[in-house]
């Protein structure tokens, strides 16, 4: 393996934010630990996918979108002069939703898309190939058949090699919005393994509405919540045994134990 | 592992015996009625089938169908019925014509039709003197210089419309849209207005183009529009997420999975332009001799081609003007291919690796 970069901490402070005249998120204050894998949990519509694209800049590709406050990385604020938004999404990456691998290319073009999109040199590409394959856990899966194309993958399949296409680009942040919701049990428990692995040279933040996985995958858990008519927010922000074991907020404890949302 | 072999039993098409009578009657009994009025009382076939056949036709099915399934079987039959007849409709109209050009124009064709040119012929000259080649080489230069121009122009439109968030934006979607619009032969005016005004142009196949190019530009942006539309804004997400400056999520993402959509906007705007005769006429001199020179002189194209030998009194050039329509429909269709091919060629590297797995 060549040497990787090392995990950088990034933290949040007062990020609001809006849609058009809309404030959909206030005063998010969070901070992500290098190496540690956080959950953000909370019911649809409360804001923690927004709240994770403004963590790497893809928040402002929405035309109506607003923000307020600072994300540092490494005590640097990614919206300040000495950052562009290019720059920030090289150096955090993101795992959407829905795999969208690209259709047009090979699985091994996929993979090696992320340097090739930023204008970068590749060094070795059959290692580069193999080693964020294997790091993703597919590399057995397709090692035959890397210069088929990406479609063919199942769905399980299309997500890890998303995940493999954001790791050949070295990150030290990983973002992922809900990486399993649209798969089965084994691709998911696939997927945690390889999140528990990653931990090890990155930092996660992981946007997920399944509970257990919360509990299996990460080490610290904000719950989001937004009120009738009020901009979403944390309610509360702890490891993760605290937040699911002995949450001091009352809604953090009827959320976990499934009495909403 | 292997798979039983699928038995070929499709239960839902298994006729119902009981009704094969009465579909058999209601298909076959209202062209019987036809063709006995047609030879009893002499009245026109096409007519006959307008006004008995189809009518007779449409209240048989839908008595079939509403005595199987009631009033939902009747307008499943009168539907069949209607949908079946008005495609064949259509089908008869277009064959006819591809039928008339083919079988004319074949008696015009042989290899010189499409070597020579027209110079020593005139309207009572034998086929066996003279063809289009010099048409040929004009058309496909004057639709050449429009295609370099307006595909090129039509395709950043589309791209601008698909990708800027500009408040302009829906202006110049109507004004394209409007363009489209445009008779030819006002675009041909335009430019014939442009030549006598000045010395800037002279009638020329370079004229030619620039009044065919606001004819295709419209067709080639509104299709490229579309189809650039049609990429999941999910793939640019993915792209920029990536650190992909726009330009580049552009050209390596969402270009190359609308290729084959551009593809069909190119195809679109070349058979909008391919038969344009009235800008021909009047931005372009024909002539019967070769001429590659499109920025200066006379030069003849397909359709002015057919134009003016169409219009003769002599029967061989009227045949000319047959087997340069055949040409025509060849040269559009060699076009139409080589697209196609050239644009599949890339998409289809699906070929499973050789190289061994390394453990």
């Amino acid at each position: 393996m060549s040497s990787l970069s090392t995990a950088s901490t990034l933290s949040s402070e007062d990020i609001s934010v809006w849609f058009g005249e809309r404030q959909v998120l206030s005063d998010v204050n969070l901070t992500f630990p290098a190496n540690k894998v956080t959950a953000l949990i909370g019911p649809s519509g409360c804001g923690k996918s927004t709240f994770l694209r403004t963590l790497n800049r893809m928040h402002e590709l929405i035309p109506s979108a607003g923000l307020s406050g600072s994300v540092f990385l490494d005590g640097e604020d990614i919206y300040g002069e000495d950052f562009d938004a290019v720059t920030v999404r090289i150096k955090i990456g993101m795992v959407f939703q829905k795999p969208n691998p690209f259709p047009t290319m090979s699985i091994k073009d996929n993979i090696l898309s992320g340097l090739r999109l930023s204008g970068r040199k590749i060094g070795n590409a059959e290692e580069l190939v193999e080693t964020s394959l294997r790091r993703a856990s597919i590399w057995n899966e397709v090692k035959d058949r890397l210069n088929d194309q990406a479609i063919s993958l199942s769905g399980g399949q299309q997500q890890r090699l998303c995940i493999a296409r954001s790791l050949a680009m070295d990150p030290e942040v990983l973002l992922m919005d809900e990486p399993c919701s649209a798969l089965d049990p084994g691709s998911t428990r696939r997927i945690e393994e390889t999140i528990k692995e990653l931990s090890s040279s990155m930092t996660i933040v992981i946007v997920t509405h399944n509970m257990q996985q919360a509990q299996r995958v990460s080490d610290q858990t904000a719950f989001f919540l937004a009120d009738d008519n009020t901009p979403g927010g944390v309610v509360e922000f702890g490891a993760t045994e605290q937040i699911f074991n002995g949450p001091i907020d009352q809604r953090t404890n009827d959320y976990v134990n499934g009495h909403f949302g | 592992m292997t798979f039983a072999a699928r038995p070929a039993i499709q239960p839902w098409r298994r006729a119902n015996k009981k009704r094969i009578w009465q579909i058999v009657a209601a298909s076959v009994l209202p062209a019987i009625l036809t063709g006995a009025l047609v030879l009893l009382t002499g009245i026109d076939p096409a007519l006959a089938t307008v006004v008995v056949f189809l009518p007779s036709q449409l209240v048989l099915a839908s008595l079939v169908g509403f005595s199987a399934y009631g009033r939902r079987g009747l307008g499943d039959a009168a539907l069949v019925v209607l949908t079946i007849f008005l495609s064949a409709f259509v089908m008869v109209l277009l064959l006819s014509v591809l039928y008339s050009v083919l079988t004319e124009g074949a008696k015009a064709i042989s290899w010189q039709f499409f070597s020579q040119n027209n110079v020593y012929v005139s309207g009572t000259t034998s086929l066996d003197y003279g063809g289009v080649g010099h048409a040929i080489i004009g058309s496909l230069l004057v639709v050449g210089i429009t295609t370099i121009v307006a595909v090129p122009l039509g395709i950043s439109m589309a791209i601008y419309l698909t990708q800027s968030q500009s408040k302009i934006k829906n202006l110049v979607r109507t004004v394209t849209q409007a363009l489209s619009g445009l008779p030819s032969v006002v675009s041909g005016l335009f430019i014939l207005s442009i030549i006598t005004s000045g010395d800037f142009l002279t009638k020329s196949g370079f004229a030619a183009s620039l009044a065919l190019i606001p004819l295709m530009l419209p067709t080639v942006a509104r299709v490229a529009e579309e189809a650039l539309k049609l990429v999941p804004a999910d793939l640019r997400y993915a792209a920029l997420a990536l650190g992909a400056p726009n330009y580049r999520a552009f050209f390596q993402v969402i270009l190359p999975a609308a290729k084959s959509g551009l593809i069909t906007a190119l195809l679109l705007g070349l058979a909008r332009v391919i038969g344009e005769t009235a800008p021909l006429i009047l931005t372009l001199n024909t002539n019967n001799g070769t001429s590659l020179n499109p920025f200066e002189g006379a030069m003849a194209t397909l359709p002015t081609y057919i134009y003016s030998y169409l219009s003769s009194s002599f029967a061989p050039s009227q045949q000319r003007a047959w087997g340069a329509a055949l040409v025509l429909l060849i040269v559009v269709a060699v076009l139409f291919g080589l697209a196609r091919v050239l644009g599949r060629s890339k998409s289809l590297k699906t070929k499973p690796t050789n190289k061994k797995a390394s453990k």
